[in-house]
C-alpha cells in the first residue's frame, strides 16, 4: 500500500510542478525580458495555471482526417508516460522512491530514449510537411544526444560503482560529483537540453522555421500532453542532474532532505528557463557537428581520465 | 550634369541621331525617348558603359495625359531608370508604345532584376514583354480581371460592385494559389530523391508579414525557392492618381511602415522639385533629424526580429523598449507614432514643440550605452555568428546586378550612400561616416546596420546642437496647407488660399524622381504631373522589392534554417515590397 | 565479472512491482485525461479543418513521400554508436576489479571506437551540404 501512495504522490507533485511551470516560466521570462508577464488572474497572476489548464480541457479535441488516427493518439501518450516512468527511479529523500532499482540509471536512460518515439510518431502521423521535418530533425537529435547522455554518466558510475540512484546519492556524502565530474555534468546537462528539445535545442519545433514542428497539427489536450510532457521532461532532467551531480537530497540538517532535493531541482529548472531567455538556436547540422566533434571526444576523454585517475589513486 | 551630355552624345554617335529624342524634366535627369526596336541594344550598351544598375522599370498609361502632344503620341510608355555609380548619374530611357495592349522586347537577358519589374508592368498595364522567361502576374491575384494601373480600371472599391467570396470562388482562388512546379521549370524528382515543395507563408511567423516563399527541398537543403508577393498589395501607386498632391502624404507613410516620415520625404522631394520649392534650412534639419530617428527605429525592429528569427527570444523586447523611447520623441514632435504624416509640401506640419531638445538629448546620451549592450548580446554571440557568417553571401557585382542598395550593398565593401553621394535635404551639411563591411554575408549586413545606428545618432546630435532658426515652411504659393498670412489683405491670395485648401495645389506639368537613402536602401518616387491637382502617375521604387527578388538566388544550397537568417538579414517590409 | 554484490543484491521480481504501479498510474492519467477531454470540447467540422494547414495555402503533394536519406544515415550511425556504448556500462561498474589490464583493453576499445568515428567523419557522412 505504501507503494501506491508514493506512486500517487509522485504523480500529483510532478503534475503540479509541470502545471506551475506554466506560470513560473512565463513570469521568469518576463522578468528577464523587462516586462510583466501574466499578472492579472489571481494573486501574482497565479490563476493563469488554472485558466490555461481549463482552456486545454475545453478546447476542441481534433484528430485531422488526413492523420493516422491511432498513431496520432499514441504519440502524446508516449511523451508523458515515458517521462513519468523516468521519475519512478528518482530518490527524493531516503526511502521516498517509487522503485529503488539496482539498474536505476539504465532504466532512466531507457525511458528517456522512449521519448523520441513521441516526436517521430507524432510528426509522421500528422501528415504535415512541417511536422515531418520536425520529426526527422527531432529523431536524429535525440538519438544522437542519447549517446552522449549515456557516456557522460559513466564517470559517475565509475566513482559510485553502482547504477542504483540511492547509492549514488549516498556516495556523494563527502563530495558532490559535480566537483569530481565537471565535464560529465556539463555534457549531461547539454544532452538533457537536447533530449527535452528546449531552446537552444528546440530544433524540432523551431517556431520561426517549422512553426511548432512535430506538434503543429495537435490541439486540445493532445497538444496539452506535449506541453505537460515538456515541463515534466525539464523537471526530470533537473531532478536527475541534482541526483547524479549535486548530492540529491543531501544538505545541511536545518531543512528536511526532500526540501533540499526540490530546492536544488528548482534551481536547475530556472537554469532551463534562463537558457531559453538568452540563447539563440543553432542550425540542425551545427548541433549534430557539435555533438560529434566536440562532445563525443570530450566524453570519451572524461571516461578514460576518470578511470585512469581512479585506478592510480587505488594503486 | 556634364556627364549626361557626354553619354547623350555618345549614344547619338553610336546609334544615330534619329534613334533618340530628348525630353526636359524637372529633376534634370537625362531623359531619352527611343523606339522599342532599339531598347535592347541601347540598354546593353549602357550596361557595358558604366551603367550597371537597373534602378527601376515602370510603365505609364499616357492615353489621358493632358498636353502630352508636345513630346509624345504614345499610348503607353515603359520607363527604364539606369544608374551609374562611377559617374553618379541617372539616365532615363522611355519607350513609346502604341495600341491597346502593346508589347516590346524584354531586357531580362541583360539585367537579372528586370524579371520582376517587367512582370509588374505586365500585371499593371497589360504590356507584354517578348522573351520574358515567365511573364505572369506578380502583385495581383492570378484570377484578377483587368490591369489596375490602366486609366480605365476603377480606383475605388465602390466603383467595382460589391465583393462576395462564394465557396466556389474561394476554392478557385485556393486552387490558383497551389504551386505547380512545372510552370516554374522545377523538377519534382531529383537524381535519387523526390523533392518536397513547402509553402513558407503567407501565414508563417518567419516571413514577417504576408510573404509566400515556395521551397523546393531535398531534406533540409534548399534546391530552389520561388517567392510569391502581392498579398500586401494595396495599390499605393493607383491611389496616388486619385488623391490630391497633399492628401497623398499619409499614404506614403504606410509604404515602408517602419520608415515613417522618411517616406514623406522621398515623395515630397519629387513634388517640391516639380513645384520649384526651396525649403528653409530649419525645415531641412528638422526633416533630417526625424528621418534619422526613424532609421534607428527601423533598424531596432530589424535587430530584434533578426535575433528572434535565429531563436534568441529576449533581444526583441529590449529593442522595442528602446524603440518606445524614440516613439516618445516622435509623438511629442509629430503627435503620432508609426505613421506621423508630418512633412508637408514645402515644410513640416508644425514647428518643433517646446522642450524637444531635452527629449532628444536624453536619448542621444543614453542610447549608445544600450546599443553596445545589445550588440554584445546579439552580434558577439558565437551561436549567432555560426548561424550568419558565410550564409547568404553575394558579391558586389551580384548585388548591383540584382539592384541591391542600402546596407546590403555596403556589406559588400562598397562605400555607397545616397545621403553622401547625392545629398538631399541638406545631408551635405552633416558629418558622418558610411559604415561598410567586406564579406556580403548575413553577419556583415548586420554589422553595417548596427554601425549605421551609431552614425544616425551622430547626425541627430548635430541636428540637436545646430538647429537653425527660421520658418518651418517655405514661403511659396504651392505649399500645403497654404500660408494664411496674407489672405485677409487681398482677394488674389484669398482665392489662392481657398483653392489650395479645397482642391489642393496645382503642381506644374513635369516629371521628377527623388532618390533617398531610406532605412532599407534606395527609395524613389517618380512623379508625373500633367498640371492637375493630383499626380498623373506615381511610381514608387522601393528597396525591399529588389532585395526580395534576390532571395532565391542567395538562398540556394543553404538549409531551411539558413533561409530564416537570410530573410532576417535582408530586412524587408512586405508593405515596401508590394506597395 | 558480474559478481559484484551491488548488482545482484536487490534483484527480486518484487522490486519491479512499483514500476508496474507507476506505469498504470502514468497510462491511467494520460488515458483518462485524453478520454475525458475528448468529450468536453466542442466539435465543429469545417472544410478548412479537413485539409492540412501549410501556411494557409493548398499544399503541393503531401508529407507521405520519400525523404532525404541523410536524416536516416545520421540516425543509424548513432544507433551503431549507441550499441558500442553499451559495452562501457559493465566496464564502468567493474573497472576497479579489472585493474590496469582492463584499462588497457578499454583504451584499445576506445581507439577502435574512435577509428570508426574518424572513418565516418572522413567519409563525410555527417556533412549535410555536400
Amino acid at each position: 500500500m505504501q507503494h501506491v501512495w508514493i506512486v500517487l504522490g509522485v504523480l500529483f507533485v510532478f503534475l503540479n510542478i509541470a502545471a506551475g511551470l506554466i506560470w513560473v516560466e512565463r513570469r521568469l521570462l518576463a522578468l528577464w525580458q523587462d516586462r510583466l508577464g501574466p499578472n492579472r488572474a489571481g494573486p501574482l497572476g497565479l490563476f493563469i495555471v488554472l485558466a490555461d489548464t481549463l482552456k486545454l480541457f475545453f478546447k476542441e479535441d481534433w484528430i485531422p482526417p488526413f492523420a493516422d488516427k491511432w498513431v496520432f493518439i499514441l504519440a502524446p501518450t508516449v511523451v508523458v508516460a515515458s517521462v513519468l516512468m523516468g521519475l519512478a527511479i528518482i530518490p527524493f529523500a531516503p526511502g521516498i522512491v517509487v522503485a529503488d532499482l539496482n539498474v536505476g540509471l539504465m532504466f532512466f536512460l531507457a525511458m528517456s530514449s522512449l521519448g523520441v518515439y513521441s516526436i517521430v510518431l507524432g510528426g509522421w502521423a500528422s501528415n504535415n510537411k512541417y511536422s515531418l521535418l520536425g520529426a526527422l530533425r527531432g529523431a536524429s537529435q535525440m538519438i544522437a544526444y542519447e549517446v552522449f547522455m549515456g557516456l557522460s554518466l559513466m564517470g559517475v558510475v565509475m566513482l559510485s560503482r553502482s547504477f542504483n540512484l540511492t547509492e549514488i546519492v549516498a556516495a556523494q556524502e563527502k563530495i558532490w560529483y559535480v566537483f569530481l565530474q565537471p565535464v560529465g555534468f556539463i555534457i549531461f546537462f547539454i544532452a538533457g537540453l537536447a533530449e527535452t528539445h528546449r531552446l537552444p535545442f528546440d530544433i524540432p519545433e523551431a517556431e520561426s522555421e517549422l512553426i511548432a514542428g512535430f506538434h503543429a497539427e495537435y490541439s486540445g489536450m493532445k497538444f496539452g500532453m506535449f506541453f505537460i510532457g515538456e515541463y515534466l521532461g525539464i523537471s526530470l532532467i533537473s531532478a536527475m542532474t541534482v541526483t547524479l551531480f549535486f548530492g540529491g537530497w543531501l544538505g545541511p540538517a536545518f531543512l528536511p532532505p526532500v526540501v533540499w532535493f526540490f530546492l536544488k531541482t528548482f534551481l536547475f529548472i530556472g537554469l532551463f528557463i534562463l537558457l531559453r531567455a538568452s540563447l539563440p538556436r543553432p542550425r540542425y547540422d551545427q548541433l549534430m557537428a557539435y555533438g560529434w566533434k566536440l562532445l563525443l571526444p570530450l566524453v570519451l576523454a572524461n571516461l578514460l581520465i576518470t578511470g585512469a585517475v581512479a585506478l592510480w589513486l587505488k594503486s | 550634369m556634364q556627364y549626361a551630355d557626354h553619354i547623350s552624345s555618345d549614344l547619338i554617335e553610336r546609334f544615330g541621331p534619329d534613334v533618340f529624342r530628348h525630353q526636359v524634366t524637372a529633376d534634370g535627369v537625362l531623359t531619352l525617348w527611343t523606339g522599342k526596336e532599339n531598347i535592347v541594344p541601347v540598354v546593353q550598351y549602357l550596361k557595358s558603359n558604366h551603367y550597371p544598375l537597373l534602378y527601376d522599370l515602370c510603365g505609364i498609361d499616357e492615353r489621358d495625359r493632358a498636353g502630352k502632344e508636345t513630346f509624345t503620341l504614345a499610348d503607353f510608355t515603359v520607363v527604364y531608370h539606369l544608374f551609374s555609380f562611377r559617374h553618379n548619374n541617372f539616365i532615363r530611357l522611355k519607350v513609346a508604345l502604341s495600341g491597346d495592349y502593346p508589347s516590346l522586347p524584354s531586357i531580362t537577358s541583360i539585367f537579372q532584376n528586370a524579371n520582376w519589374y517587367e512582370r509588374e508592368v505586365y500585371d499593371m498595364f497589360g504590356i507584354r514583354f517578348e522573351g520574358h522567361p515567365h511573364l505572369q502576374r506578380l502583385l495581383m491575384p492570378l484570377t484578377w480581371e483587368g490591369h489596375p494601373l490602366r486609366k480605365e480600371h476603377p480606383a475605388r472599391a465602390t466603383e467595382m460592385g460589391p465583393f462576395h467570396l462564394y465557396d466556389e470562388k474561394q476554392d478557385l482562388e485556393q486552387e490558383m494559389l497551389r504551386f505547380k512546379p512545372e510552370e516554374w521549370g522545377l523538377q519534382s524528382q531529383g537524381e535519387d530523391t523526390d523533392f518536397m515543395f513547402l509553402n513558407i507563408g503567407p501565414q508563417h511567423p518567419g516571413t514577417h508579414g504576408v510573404l509566400r516563399i515556395i521551397l523546393q527541398l531535398e531534406g533540409e537543403e534548399i534546391v530552389d525557392a520561388v517567392p510569391e508577393i502581392g498579398f500586401h498589395h494595396r495599390g499605393a501607386e493607383k491611389m496616388g492618381e486619385r488623391q490630391s498632391w497633399h492628401t497623398y502624404i499619409p499614404y506614403t507613410d504606410r509604404v515602408d511602415y517602419l520608415g515613417g516620415v522618411m517616406n514623406n520625404l522621398a515623395y515630397l522631394l519629387a513634388v517640391e522639385e516639380m513645384a520649384g520649392i526651396k525649403v528653409p534650412e530649419r525645415v531641412k534639419v528638422i526633416r533630417v533629424m526625424l528621418c534619422e530617428l526613424f532609421r534607428i527605429n527601423s533598424h531596432l525592429v530589424w535587430f530584434g526580429t533578426f535575433a528572434q528569427d535565429l531563436g534568441q527570444l529576449s533581444p526583441v523586447f529590449y529593442m522595442f523598449t528602446e524603440r518606445e523611447k524614440i516613439f516618445d520623441i516622435i509623438e511629442a514632435v509629430c503627435g503620432d507614432r508609426m505613421h506621423p504624416n508630418w512633412f508637408r509640401i514645402g515644410g513640416v506640419a508644425q514647428d518643433l514643440p517646446k522642450g524637444w531638445d531635452r527629449l532628444v538629448r536624453e536619448f542621444v546620451t543614453h542610447f549608445p550605452k544600450h546599443l553596445k549592450e545589445y550588440n554584445d548580446m546579439v552580434l558577439r554571440n558565437s551561436l549567432i555568428k555560426a548561424r550568419t557568417r558565410g550564409i547568404g553571401v553575394y558579391t558586389l557585382e551580384e548585388a548591383i546586378e540584382w539592384g541591391v542598395t542600402g546596407p546590403g550593398l555596403r556589406a559588400c565593401g562598397f562605400e555607397w550612400d545616397f545621403r553622401k553621394k547625392r545629398p538631399y535635404s541638406g545631408y551635405e551639411m552633416f558629418d558622418f561616416d558610411i559604415p561598410i563591411a567586406q564579406n556580403g554575408d548575413c553577419y556583415d549586413r548586420s554589422l553595417v546596420r548596427v554601425e549605421e545606428m551609431r552614425q544616425s545618432l551622430r547626425i541627430i546630435e548635430q541636428c540637436l546642437n545646430n538647429m537653425p532658426e527660421g520658418n518651418y515652411k517655405a514661403d511659396h504659393p504651392l505649399t500645403t496647407p497654404p500660408i494664411k498670412k496674407h489672405t485677409m489683405q487681398d482677394i488674389e491670395t484669398l482665392i489662392n488660399h481657398f483653392l489650395n485648401v479645397s482642391w489642393g495645389p496645382v503642381i506644374p506639368p513635369g516629371e521628377a524622381m527623388s532618390c533617398i537613402e531610406a532605412t532599407k536602401g534606395a527609395n524613389s518616387y517618380y512623379l508625373v504631373s500633367d498640371g492637375n491637382t493630383s499626380s498623373y502617375r506615381t511610381r514608387i521604387r522601393t528597396p525591399s522589392f529588389a532585395h526580395m527578388q534576390m532571395v532565391p538566388y542567395i538562398s540556394k544550397g543553404y538549409t531551411v534554417a539558413d533561409l530564416l537568417s537570410i530573410l532576417g538579414s535582408v530586412d524587408y517590409v512586405l508593405a515596401d515590397i508590394d506597395r | 565479472m558480474f559478481t559484484d554484490t551491488v548488482l545482484l543484491s536487490a534483484t527480486t521480481p518484487f522490486s519491479y512491482f512499483p514500476i508496474v504501479l507507476q506505469l498504470c498510474a502514468a497510462l491511467g492519467f494520460v488515458g483518462l485525461t485524453m478520454f475525458a477531454t475528448h468529450f468536453l470540447g466542442p466539435k465543429r467540422k469545417t472544410s478548412d479543418k479537413l485539409v492540412t494547414f501549410e501556411s494557409g495555402i493548398e499544399q503541393k503533394g503531401n508529407a507521405r513521400q520519400p525523404v532525404a536519406i541523410k536524416y536516416f544515415l545520421t540516425a543509424i550511425l548513432f544507433v551503431l554508436f549507441d550499441v558500442e556504448v553499451i559495452f562501457f556500462y559493465p566496464y564502468a561498474v567493474n573497472f576497479r576489479e579489472l585493474g590496469w589490464d582492463g584499462f588497457l583493453a578499454m583504451l584499445l576499445f576506445v581507439a577502435f571506437f574512435l577509428g570508426g568515428f574518424f572513418y565516418i567523419l572522413k567519409k563525410g557522412a555527417l556533412k549535410w551540404e555536400d
